[in-house]
């Protein structure tokens, strides 16, 4: 008996922290729950009022209130419905919304098929309080998506915090440095290569990451993506495109556009004189990729 | 961006000619030729007239005037539209006058 005791308190202690707790959600609220950020807001409320104006605390909302899911969500056959469609929005799966690769990277790993039954009807019934509720948290980043080197480093630990460095005492659970998080790869996770052809219905969202590696690297740009969108640790991670003026300004300060005019008489044939305006447009810019992507 | 000459013709009437250039990746499903918008739709890329880093954008706009007109107002206004073209972000805006005579 004593042997047998032993052997379980080994086992536990042993056993990784993932695979304690694994079950899946089942609702949009358990989803939820299992990523709660919230107790983040109570230290770093700076941080966690930026993230809540941000596309990533809204990243089934598309810009605006939009419910971009919603052409997913719609009956197979109905004007707008997709191949990802669905003859009943119940028989929706996780597998149905491939957007969940990046707009909702933990219901991949950690919701039934349920949460995406439940979040077609929820589409479908324009209930956008239930569909804010699904957001990139601040573990989602922190956590889910830190490592991506797992073959020799594992899957991110449950309850671990992935930062910039080391931080055994930590209110909110114990910090482990990611290597990655101050790179662009980072966030070249979801803000895309190009064509997802991993799929069995192909399809493409952002190119985003794609510009930067192909067109400003290779031009011999060396700032990250965090250089420019997270100065100062800033979450907003700005263009925050419900802000028009944030938005305008943030444009304008990475594209210049220079206008020269001439105007004369063209000489099209002997004595016909045609009265011309010409203007020459520049647009240069300085962000490290391609505007617009995503 | 939306480049705009306007000049006032014989009759005092102000005419304006317009002319567009969309700087944009365009995708299609690859099942056939009619661009896509949403990412359930897209598959690929087919052009990209996107402004990219270290790649100056230039254009060159011409505009003819009637007989007679010796002057045009050129307005030249960029901006970002996102999910659909009522929804517009003004970036630019630049003003100028452009006269045939010396």
């Amino acid at each position: 008996m004593r042997i047998i005791l032993l052997l379980l308190i080994t086992a536990f202690v042993i056993m990784p922290l993932s695979t304690v707790g694994a079950e899946k959600a089942k609702t949009i609220d358990e989803l939820a729950k299992m990523y709660d950020s919230s107790q983040c807001k109570s230290c770093h409320a700076e941080i966690y009022a930026q993230w809540e104006k941000s596309h990533h605390a809204r990243p089934l909302m598309g810009v605006k209130g939009g419910l971009m899911l919603t052409p997913l969500a719609l009956k197979k056959g109905e004007k707008g419905a997709t191949a990802f469609s669905e003859d009943d929005p119940k028989k929706m799966k996780i597998s149905n919304f491939p957007c969940f690769k990046c707009h909702l990277p933990q219901a991949v790993t950690s919701a039934e098929d349920s949460v995406a039954a439940e979040l077609a009807e929820a589409l479908l019934a324009k209930d956008s309080a239930k569909v804010g509720k699904l957001q990139i948290t601040c573990m989602v980043c922190h956590n889910e998506k830190a490592l991506i080197h797992k073959r020799e480093l594992g899957a991110p630990e449950k309850g671990v915090i992935y930062g910039n460095k080391d931080v055994a005492s930590h209110a909110g659970g114990k910090i482990k440095k990611s290597a990655i998080m101050k790179d662009s790869v980072f966030c070249g996770q979801c803000h895309g290569l190009g064509p997802n052809l991993e799929f069995d219905q192909a399809f493409q969202c952002a190119n985003l990451y794609g510009s930067y590696l192909h067109n400003y690297v290779s031009g011999g740009g060396t700032k990250s993506c965090q250089d420019c969108h997270m100065q100062k640790g800033d979450h907003l991670i700005a263009p925050n495109f419900n802000d028009d003026k944030q938005t305008s300004e943030l444009l304008a300060k990475a594209l210049t556009l220079d206008v020269e005019t001439l105007g004369y008489e063209w000489l099209r044939k002997a004595a016909t004189y045609v009265p011309k305006v010409v203007v020459n447009t520049k647009i240069v810019s300085s962000a490290g990729h391609r505007i617009p992507d995503g | 961006m939306v480049v705009t000459a306007s000049y006032k013709d014989k009759d005092g009437k102000v005419v304006e000619n317009k002319q567009e250039r969309h700087y944009h990746p365009q995708a299609t499903n690859c099942r056939d030729t009619k661009m896509k918008y949403g990412a359930q739709w897209k598959v690929a890329n087919i052009r990209d007239t996107a402004i990219q880093p270290h790649q100056p954008k230039k254009e060159t706009i011409e505009f003819e005037l009637p007989d007679g007109v010796r002057s045009a107002d050129v307005t030249v206004d960029l901006f970002y539209e996102a999910v659909n073209p009522d929804n517009k972000y003004p970036i630019h805006s630049i003003k100028k006058t452009v006269s045939l005579d010396k």
